[in-house]
Parts: C-alpha cells; sequence; structure tokens
C-alpha cells in the first residue's frame, strides 16, 4: 500500500465515518438522555429504531403516502410507542419499587415484542430499502466518493444535535431534564414533575430514533434484526461517557470513523468488532468515558 | 433446608429417576437441556445474584466450554470426566482474568464491557474457522464415559441428572459457607466488605471464576448429548435468556434460578417454531412481570441493587456540574424508595 493510498483511505474513511457516525452519534444521543433521567440503559433502542424503518416502509410501500406524510407519521408514530411504553410499563416498574436492572429487563422485553410484532406483519421477510428522496449522484471531496444524500444525512443529523443543543440549554423542559439527569430528588424540590419529565425523555428518545431511522433507511437494507445497530450506539455512548450528550456525539463520530478505517485497512470482517475493542479499551484505560468527567469517590 | 424443599427435591428426584422409562428421546432432550439451563442459571446467580456484579459474559464461557469439551473430544476422546474438568477449567481461568474488569469498574460500565467481551467471543466462535469450523457449526462426536458411550438424549440422560444434582448440591454448600457470606457482603457494599477485612478484589474475582466454571461446565454437559453446535446460538439472544431466568425466577435466591431456567428454557424451546408468536410473548411476559412482580417469582425481597447509591454526592471542585459530568448521584434512586 503506498502513501497516496493511505492518504486516499484515509480521506474516503473519515468522510465517510463522519456520516455512519452522525447516525450512531443520534442513536447514542437517544440512550444517553433516557439513561441519565431514568437510569435505564435502554436495550430496545435498536428495536425501536428498526420500528421508525418499518412504520416508513409501510407508509411509503404499502399505504402509497407521499413522502412529507411518512416522515410525520413516523415522528409521531415512534414517539407515541415509546411514550406508551414509558407510561404504561416503566412508571408501573418504578412504582413497585423496581431497580434500574427490572426496568432493564422491562425494555428487553419491549425489544422483544417489536421485533415480533414487525415479524408478524411480514414487511419483514425480505431485506428492504426506502427509495431515496434524494439524489444519489456522486459527489467528491478531496479524493473520497460521497452521494448527495450522505450529505443530507449528515446534514440533518448535525440540525438535530444543534437543535437539541438549544432544547437541552434554553427551554423549560429541557433544563429540566439536565436537572432531573443531575439529581432528581432536588429537581423535584424545586418543581419538576418527574414523571412528565421522563415521559417527555422517551418521546424525545423515540423521536430522535424516528429521525436516525429516516435518514438511514435509503442507504440500507433494513430487516427486523437491524436493531444490532444499537450496539453501535452503546459503543459510541460509552466511548464518550455514557452520560455525557457531547460524550455521545464525539463518540458516535469516532465509532463511525473507526469501523470505516477498519473496513479499508484490516478487513470487513473485522468491522464488526471494532466497536468492542474499542469499548473495552476505553473502559479498561478511562472508565468513566473520554467525557464522563472525573471518577468520583465512592463513600458508603 | 426448609422441609417443604425436602420434598420438593424428593418429588423432582423421583420425577427424574422414572422418566427415562415413560419419555421419548424428544422429551429427554428437553429435560437435559433444561439442565443444562439450571446449570447455566446457576453460575450467573452466583456472579449476579449473590455477589451483585452485573456480567453478561456467561454465554461466551458457556461457549467456551462447548468448544473446549467438543474439541477435546473429537481430538482425543477424553473421558466426559476429563472433558468436563477441561472446560471448568479452562472457563474459570478465564472467568478469573475476566473478573479483573469487575475489580475496574461497575453497574452499565461492567455490564457493557462482560458484553462486549460476549459479543467477541462469538465473532471468535464464529470466524476462527479452522478450530471452529465457523458459521458452518460445529460436529460433536459421541462422548464416553467409561465404557459407556452417550450417543443419544436417553444415554446421556443420568449423567447429566447426576451432574447437576451435584451442582447444585455444591451451589447450596458454596452458599453456606464463608466465601458465599463474603460473595453477600461484596453485594450489599463493597466498601463495608472491605472495612470487616474482605478481599474485595479477590472475591470479586472468585465469584467470576466461579460463574465461568458454571457456564463452562454447562458446556461440557451440552456436548453430552448434543451432536452440533452453532455459534449463532451463543450471541446475546441466549444471554438474556439465561438473564431472564435469573431475575424473573428471583433475584439472589437459588430456587429462583431453577424455577426460572424451568419455566423459561420450556417456553423458549416451545414456542421454537413460531419465531413471531414466540418473540411478543416473550417480550409481554418480561415486562408483565417486572411490572407487577419485579421480585420475581420467588425472590428474597433483597432487590439487586446497580449501586449507585453507594456512590457519593458531587464533591465540590472536583466534578463540574455541567452537562453530562454527573456520573452517579447519591440521592437520583431515593425518589423511589
Amino acid at each position: 500500500m503506498s502513501w497516496s493510498d493511505i492518504w486516499l483511505f484515509l480521506q474516503q474513511g473519515i468522510l465517510s465515518g463522519l456520516v455512519s457516525g452522525s447516525i450512531y452519534a443520534l442513536l447514542a444521543i437517544a440512550v444517553v438522555t433516557v439513561f441519565k433521567t431514568t437510569d435505564v440503559p435502554n436495550f430496545a433502542q435498536g428495536e425501536i429504531f428498526m420500528v421508525g424503518g418499518y412504520i416508513a416502509l409501510f407508509m411509503l410501500l404499502v399505504a402509497n403516502a407521499p413522502y412529507w406524510a411518512t416522515i410525520i407519521v413516523t415522528l409521531f408514530g415512534v414517539a407515541l410507542v415509546t411514550l406508551l411504553f414509558e407510561r404504561v410499563a416503566l412508571e408501573k416498574v418504578i412504582s413497585s419499587r423496581g431497580t434500574p436492572v427490572h426496568m432493564v429487563i422491562a425494555t428487553l422485553g419491549l425489544a422483544y415484542v417489536l421485533k415480533g410484532a414487525v415479524r408478524q406483519t411480514g414487511l419483514g421477510d425480505a431485506p428492504r430499502s426506502l427509495p431515496s428522496p434524494i439524489s444519489t449522484d456522486v459527489v467528491m471531496i478531496g479524493d473520497a466518493f460521497l452521494t448527495y444524500l450522505d450529505l443530507v444525512i449528515f446534514g440533518v443529523a448535525v440540525t438535530t444535535m444543534a437543535l437539541l443543543y438549544v432544547m437541552f440549554n434554553y427551554t423549560r423542559i429541557g433544563k429540566a431534564m439536565r436537572a432531573v439527569g443531575m439529581n432528581a430528588r432536588a429537581a423535584q424540590l424545586v418543581g419538576v414533575n418527574l414523571r412528565r419529565v421522563r415521559m417527555a425523555v422517551w418521546a424525545l428518545a423515540g423521536l430522535v430514533s424516528a429521525i436516525s431511522a429516516l435518514l438511514i433507511m435509503p442507504k440500507i437494507l433494513i430487516t427486523p434484526d437491524i436493531g444490532h445497530i444499537a450496539i453501535l450506539a452503546f459503543a459510541a455512548a460509552i466511548v464518550g461517557g455514557i452520560a455525557s450528550i457531547p460524550g455521545a456525539v464525539v463518540g458516535g463520530f469516532l465509532i463511525g470513523i473507526t469501523e470505516n478505517l477498519v473496513g479499508l485497512f484490516v478487513s470487513t470482517n473485522a468491522i464488526v468488532l471494532a466497536p468492542f475493542l474499542a469499548i473495552l479499551i476505553v473502559l479498561l484505560l478511562r472508565p468513566q468515558g473520554l467525557l464522563g468527567g472525573k471518577l468520583q469517590v465512592k463513600k458508603v | 433446608m426448609k422441609k417443604s424443599d425436602a420434598w420438593l427435591l424428593a418429588l423432582l428426584g423421583l420425577v427424574l429417576l422414572i422418566l427415562p422409562f415413560l419419555a421419548t428421546g424428544y422429551v429427554l432432550y428437553i429435560v437435559n437441556l433444561l439442565m443444562v439451563y439450571v446449570v447455566l442459571a446457576l453460575g450467573l446467580h452466583i456472579v449476579l445474584g449473590e455477589t451483585g456484579q452485573f456480567a453478561l459474559s456467561h454465554i461466551a464461557f458457556y461457549g467456551i466450554g462447548i468448544y473446549t469439551s467438543g474439541l477435546l473430544n473429537n481430538a482425543f476422546g477424553l473421558n466426559a470426566l476429563w472433558l468436563l474438568a477441561a472446560s471448568t477449567l479452562t472457563c474459570g481461568i478465564f472467568g478469573f482474568l475476566l473478573g479483573t474488569l469487575a475489580i475496574r469498574m461497575r453497574d452499565i460500565y461492567l455490564a457493557l464491557s462482560t458484553f462486549a467481551f460476549g459479543e467477541a467471543m462469538q465473532w471468535v466462535f464464529l470466524n476462527w474457522e479452522s478450530v471452529t469450523n465457523g458459521s458452518n457449526g460445529y460436529r460433536l462426536s459421541p462422548i464416553r464415559f467409561f465404557g459407556h458411550v452417550m450417543a443419544t438424549d436417553a444415554q446421556a440422560y443420568p449423567f447429566v441428572v447426576v451432574m447437576t444434582a451435584l451442582v447444585l448440591a455444591f451451589t447450596v454448600h458454596l452458599s453456606r459457607s464463608r466465601l458465599g457470606s463474603s460473595f453477600r457482603a461484596v453485594r450489599e457494599s463493597d466498601v463495608a466488605a472491605q472495612a470487616v477485612g474482605i478481599n474485595v478484589n479477590l472475591v470479586k474475582r472468585v465469584a467470576f471464576m466461579f460463574s465461568a466454571a458454571y457456564a463452562g461446565l454447562a458446556g461440557a454437559l451440552y456436548t453430552t448429548f448434543s451432536s452440533f453446535i452453532h455459534p449463532e446460538s451463543l450471541g446475546f439472544q441466549a444471554m438474556i435468556l439465561v438473564l431472564i431466568m435469573v431475575v424473573v425466577g428471583g433475584i439472589g435466591s437459588v430456587r429462583g434460578a431453577i424455577t426460572g431456567a424451568i419455566i423459561f428454557g420450556l417456553i423458549s424451546e416451545l414456542l421454537r417454531q413460531l419465531l413471531s408468536f414466540q418473540e411478543v410473548i416473550y417480550g409481554l411476559v418480561l415486562i408483565l412481570f417486572m411490572m407487577f412482580m419485579p421480585k420475581g417469582l420467588l425472590g428474597n425481597g433483597r432487590p439487586l441493587r446497580l449501586k449507585r447509591a453507594t456512590r457519593a454526592p458531587d464533591i465540590p471542585g472536583q466534578a463540574p456540574v455541567e452537562e453530562g459530568n454527573t456520573v452517579g448521584v447519591g440521592a437520583r434512586r431515593s425518589e423511589q424508595a
């Protein structure tokens, strides 16, 4: 491999990595916001994303709806699923004194239900993809090939992140979410309605998952097992420090870029392993993640 | 042992004793499989229920056990006892080493790093083709136990049942020993355990070691009656199954782990043909159990904690109170208490 090859691979790997990384980052944000406010590592994250993809698929291909309607229905549909799950199941687990372990298992239950339900519809029998609303013509950036679709994916994802940033920093509900994430009890004492915040956070996670599903669906083939992608979101969240939203973004891009570089330089076979090695290494060297702040002293 | 337990055990023993005279091969296969699940669940019980370490690496060790035993048998045709010993020992050593993770991290971090280990092992099983035959699956030839060749489920059945009974007896013994008390002390609070002179790091490693050894033994047991293993069945799905057995059965209770193993082993086997249906039912059972019986069927009422409660609140000047920087806040959980 000559130097010019390496330079080319680097450019291609980093740019493609930024595109797929932006999706991982969005999913990681969903994981982190839920984790911060409800203490639940949401193991149904991948399936929530998957359901978003299938709602869009159903609207476009079966119901023949226009694209704008598909987008609206997908966003609201997924947010409704997560909202209902939180309201009906998790609130009940919390009120019957369930610990985070129990809530985690409830999310695993949700994952199974969603996957089974999608299989039941028969839509998932063959891998499918959405027709792309944006041209997939090639754009050259430096020496790397991207498509217009890639640029839109990246652009929308970054815009979403910017909107989330504004929400978390300048709106009441966003500040309430952060307050609950820092100290739920203190937040409650100053008048934050914990139940409402938890519901809002889950709805938000659903919304963000739906956005990422809509973005990436025209680019990949979807099956009911696509939920595996959440593993990468978790990897991103952990690499960045699981309680840090900026960390999730950094982690998402890092995982995306690592994945693409490993695929280009090592072998496509090793792609699957890369995120896990990243998790293990980061956790061993810096257990709190890259942006996880200092480790806290524990006391009895 | 409570009297009711003694009766239950006697009844179970009687059923298992007369079963081979009544049942067909398929039923015996299911019983064998349930025994393997029982051993697996008891192993997870030690690390999760007794010691409170959230480890998701159990199925990885189960896989290592299966391949160790299968490879040794295919290569040398060793006696079943040697295979069992080899698998148990190998996994025990790996488990002891992986226990290092539990010293470095806890809770969700431990869960995810052990999960990563599990996924990495599955990848190895799938891709180390010269040894495991990769995604084509690995054929396991029949195993000898002294002169007795265990080629069918019925032939392996007595061996599997006796071994499971021994494992159960050992588990009860372990949980009553000094070490068992240390496990529980670490679960309740590792700082307090350290204060009374328990070597917490060693105890955590030993718990991982025992748990992994159980999984390895379960793997070796699996090879005595099964003739085929596919890496696909050694993934996260299986891990979740065992986790559910322990948690829904009742976390921290041997009886719970066994009950969970039998019930969920049966459910997963009976609904195998109806995949989509199985998933929906399975998921609903989980959600409903967590909603209405979070302590499980036979839990001892002591909830497993993710131990965030033992973290101190922010210390001024140490961790900047900025978005995302508070990893664990003491007061967070008291809202539920």
